[in-house]
């Protein structure tokens, strides 16, 4: 599913190079549970991006789907994010003009896959996570968790191979995101990939796969 | 459009736009009332030189399409509204006998004249002229009839009175056969002429008495020598004519060489002439107001615009991580814009036509609606959406999904 063969990424300032990925070499297959830890700054982040084919790698190969993602153009990558991608973040990110269901949604204004019956489906997801007496409501009168299931459900209303989420708890009391925590392991039972980015060491527990990242290189990969 | 793959995408897609629009709509309300203005010009400018020109179109067929008429004084002295007599009764025979000539009318006009009927006065003009009057005109009767030949030879003491006199002196009164006292001479109203309305640069055509000729210039004022005008129809054509003309008066009137005409020739052309340049300054008038509101309201757009950017960075970051491609969100945004100014371009035309009835009253402008200002009208909403929604909608889909995530 995912193969990364020497990422690097570096930053220049004036004709400094800063680099921040210093040489990945990761290979995730359907079905997983990953949990990138690691401090800020250490480049979780950016990888994630990498993986999520919102960035470029400076050097290095990846394949993606199998496909070599280097020389896509925006129109090819922005189909690939909607066909295999589906985006959780730390700060939800809703659209405030659009009530949950909308948000949920939006993926499909995008979608060239042809997904039957979508406000049904949106409607199914927000249920499933509890919240069918919000569908209506608008983001500003949900609760941080309540936006992240809404998130959620707008991540996989498009039928996404991998969900990619950066700190999803960030925001959130421990005890609503262990309930987020639970939520990404039922849809890995169901079959999704998942892909996890956290600085936030009890949330190592929860993947079937842990990757430290440390100073922009993989310091431990520990598969329970 | 590869962009959507079903109607029902491109649905969502315009109700998420609206509901931005909704979202948005203290900014949205400053360039929509904006566009709306500037359109509400544009329509009022298109709607009354429509109508300025139908009405001159009216006049020209009331004149009559072929008809020429001749004043006293040359063009300098008309400028200066200096009346001088130049035509001789004897010209008006001359002029008669140019080729093409069918009809001929002789007009002296007495100016400030008071008429007089119990206890009302009112001052206006008594016109002189020929039995032709009023076909020539086409002018219809209320009530009563012309003066005949007969009446017209033995100069007697009859008239016809316009619809404002009328209203004036007889206040809905019966007036035919009634005694009005034109001057010092007690006259018979034999004829009420209908409403014709309005005014061409001079005292409303309503407001006037005409008699015969002969009445006017032995009974009212002593003038046997001069006339006020003679107009004249032909079917030759007018420039042809109207060159005729010039030339018998100058040879009756011993101009020679380089001597400026002593009266002055106009046709219904002329009047017509004269609505284009009306029409003109307004055009450029109003013209130049409208797309002042309109620029204005297009930089107001899109500075308004520019600043929601910065807000909606997290709105473009997840849209484009969800897929949207840098095509896409420069199209929503542009649809935007353009949906802005378009409702303010409809609310424009509304507004003009519940203004335009308004006007009409107050200014005494015809106004004519018309698929021509729909079409200019949405049109030029249409382009200030395009040209003021482009830079922001560059801006928006330049902007890179990570720093948009990022913060």
């Amino acid at each position: 599913m995912i193969d990364l063969r020497n990422i690097r990424k570096s930053y220049f300032v004036g004709d400094r190079e800063l680099p921040i990925l210093k040489g990945i070499d990761l290979s995730i297959t359907k079905g997983e549970f990953v949990v990138f830890m690691g401090v800020s700054g250490s480049g979780k982040t950016t990888l994630m991006n990498i993986i999520g084919l919102l960035d470029k790698q400076t050097e290095g190969d990846y394949t993606f789907a199998g496909t070599s993602v280097d020389g896509l153009d925006d129109e090819r990558l922005a189909d690939m994010r909607n066909t295999y991608i589906g985006f959780v973040f730390q700060q939800f990110f809703l659209l405030p003009y659009l009530d949950a269901i909308e948000n949920v949604l939006i993926p499909i204004v995008y979608s060239k896959k042809g997904i039957k019956h979508p406000r049904k489906k949106a409607k199914m997801l927000l249920g499933k996570f509890g919240l069918e007496q919000r569908i209506h409501n608008k983001p500003s009168q949900l609760s941080g968790g309540e936006q992240q299931r809404v998130a959620i459900a707008r991540a996989l209303v498009n039928d996404p191979e991998i969900i990619l989420a950066d700190e999803p708890t960030g925001a959130l009391d421990s005890k609503t995101g262990g309930e987020i925590m639970d939520l990404f392991q039922m849809l890995n039972e169901e079959g999704k990939t998942i892909i996890v980015v956290t600085h936030d060491p009890k949330l190592a527990t929860f993947g079937k796969r842990l990757v430290r990242i440390d100073d922009g290189a993989i310091s431990e990969d520990i598969t329970t | 459009m590869a962009l959507f793959q079903k109607i029902s995408q491109l649905r969502e897609f315009i109700e998420e736009v609206v509901k931005i629009l909704y979202y948005y709509r203290g900014r949205v309300i400053f360039s929509f009332s904006g566009v709306a203005l500037g359109i509400l010009s544009i329509c009022i400018i298109i709607t009354t030189i429509d109508g300025a020109n139908k009405k001159a179109q009216e006049i020209f067929e009331a004149l009559g399409p072929d008809s020429i008429m001749v004043f006293g004084g040359g063009e300098r002295q008309r400028a200066a509204r200096i009346r001088t007599s130049s035509i001789k009764t004897g010209d008006a025979d001359l002029i008669a006998r140019v080729e093409g000539i069918y009809d001929i009318m002789k007009i002296y006009s007495a100016r400030n004249v008071m008429m007089r009927y119990k206890d009302r006065n009112w001052q206006t003009q008594a016109v002189g002229s020929t039995t032709n009057y009023f076909e020539s005109f086409s002018w219809g009767f209320q009530a009563g009839t012309v003066f005949t030949e007969d009446e017209y030879d033995r100069a007697e003491a009859v008239c016809i009175i316009g619809a404002k006199v009328y209203e004036e002196l007889f206040r809905g009164e019966n007036a035919i056969g009634k005694t009005i006292v034109v001057g010092k001479l007690p006259t018979t109203v034999i004829g009420v002429l209908e409403e014709r309305g309005g005014s061409v640069g001079g005292p409303h055509v309503d407001d006037r008495v005409i008699m015969p000729l002969t009445t006017v210039t032995s009974r009212i004022v002593n003038e046997k020598r001069y006339l006020s005008a003679v107009r004249v129809k032909t079917h030759r054509d007018l420039d042809r004519t109207i060159e005729d003309i010039r030339h018998v008066l100058r040879a009756s009137h011993g101009l020679t060489g380089n001597l400026d005409d002593d009266f002055t020739i106009r046709s219904s052309k002329d009047i017509l002439a004269f609505v284009t340049v009306i029409s003109g300054s307004l055009l450029l008038f109003l013209g130049t107001a409208s797309i002042v509101a309109l620029v204005v309201s297009g930089f107001v757009l899109a500075n308004l615009f520019y600043l929601t950017i910065q807000e909606r960075k997290k709105d473009i970051g997840i849209r484009r991580a969800y897929g949207a491609t840098r095509k896409g969100i420069l199209l929503s945004f542009l649809f935007e814009s353009i949906l802005i100014t378009f409702i303010g371009g409809v609310a424009g035309i509304l507004l003009s036509v519940i203004l335009g009835s308004t006007f009409e009253k107050l200014f005494d402008i015809p106004m004519m609606f018309s698929f021509k200002v729909v079409f200019f009208a949405l049109l030029f909403s249409f382009l200030t959406g395009v040209l003021s929604g482009l830079r922001p909608a560059l801006k928006a889909s330049r902007i890179e999904p990570i720093e948009a995530i990022r913060g």
